[in-house]
């Protein structure tokens, strides 16, 4: 497939998936789907931010990103969870690691 | 529609999703070259997906094929299917136009701004959210195409820019959780996205280690 191609899929299964109750409105599914449907995004989100923090190159490793991910976690705490502030804080505790034992 | 007292108010509180997507935008611009899309094709994919999350997961899993990269996707897109339910109930009966144009940038951030403006009691959810995707979206394509045309200067490596990604992600979740149950399921994602990267292909890592978390916690139950 070309990466045209696959462009046009992505986006064509990203925007099926946005259209879904938008297209016919009907109630939103209950029960363990309905359960899973609402936790998927927080697992894959962990999932996606702990690959790139704590194993960047492919398998568990200390890296300055740990630093990253312990100064994301601080920056969640001290800005009540702002998104911007756990990037902040993150990138700081990154960066200065980094000017400290590159 | 540009003077709704609705649209102003929408386009006032995500003001500062221009600069952040911008910012994220400029990111994906130089990365996506970086991974072997020309410019055109890196624009493109902003103007057709409109989701960082699935074109961020795209470029990393490129080198690993389309099943993966196509998983992906379907997996990101998982998420957005509450979110149209919970839009649908917002706006109420709109014409087919409407619907296809908000479920077109039906994204994280302005979805938030969105619930918690329609809790707020604003006039015209419709008219809000059409701002605050505007908003967001010009902050997007301007980030992606400044990226993509004029960042070949820019060593994401040297940079650390790559670093900005995950810390996304992980700013992303820290609002999904509410409970004590939420909190397990995010550490039952870090559990099992370590032993992936030690057992599993890296194309199906995340997507089996969030699903497994996210499996574990809907058996829990309420």
């Amino acid at each position: 497939m070309s990466d045209l191609g696959l462009i046009l899929a992505v986006g064509a299964i990203t925007f099926g998936s946005r259209i879904t109750f938008l297209l016919r409105p009907r109630s939103a599914p209950g029960g363990a789907v309905g359960r899973f449907l609402e936790l998927f995004p927080l697992a894959l989100f962990v999932a996606i931010a702990t690959s790139g923090l704590a194993a960047p190159n492919g398998a568990p490793e200390v890296t300055e990103a740990l630093a990253a991910a312990v100064g994301g976690v601080l920056g969640a705490v001290v800005f009540r969870r702002s998104l911007w502030g756990v990037v902040a804080l993150g990138a700081f505790a990154f960066y200065v690691t980094r000017a400290l034992f590159a | 529609m540009f003077d709704d007292p609705s649209f102003r108010r929408g386009a006032r509180e995500s003001s500062l999703l221009f600069f952040a997507t911008g910012a994220f935008g400029l990111a994906y611009g130089v990365l996506a070259v970086d991974a072997g899309l020309s410019p055109w094709l890196a624009t493109l994919s902003s103007i057709v997906i409109v989701s960082g999350s699935a074109q961020f997961a795209m470029l990393g899993l490129l080198p690993a094929g389309p099943v993966p990269v196509l998983l992906s996707a379907a997996g990101l897109g998982l998420r957005h299917v509450p979110m149209s339910a919970s839009l649908a109930e917002m706006i109420g009966l709109r014409s087919i136009w409407i619907r296809l144009r908000l479920a077109y940038i039906l994204v994280d951030e302005t979805f938030g701004l969105t619930v918690r403006a329609h809790n707020s009691g604003v006039e015209d959810v419709v008219a809000y959210k059409t701002a605050a995707d505007l908003v967001l979206y010009s902050g997007w394509m301007l980030g992606t195409v400044t990226g993509a045309w004029f960042g070949s200067s820019i060593d994401p490596e040297a940079v650390g820019i790559g670093v900005f990604f995950p810390l996304l992600f992980l700013g992303l979740a820290v609002p999904l959780v509410h409970e004590r149950r939420d909190l397990l399921v995010a550490a039952l994602a870090v559990a099992a996205t370590l032993i992936a990267t030690l057992t599993l292909p890296q194309a199906w890592q995340l997507t089996a280690a969030a699903t497994v978390a996210a499996l574990i916690g809907a058996g829990l139950g309420e």
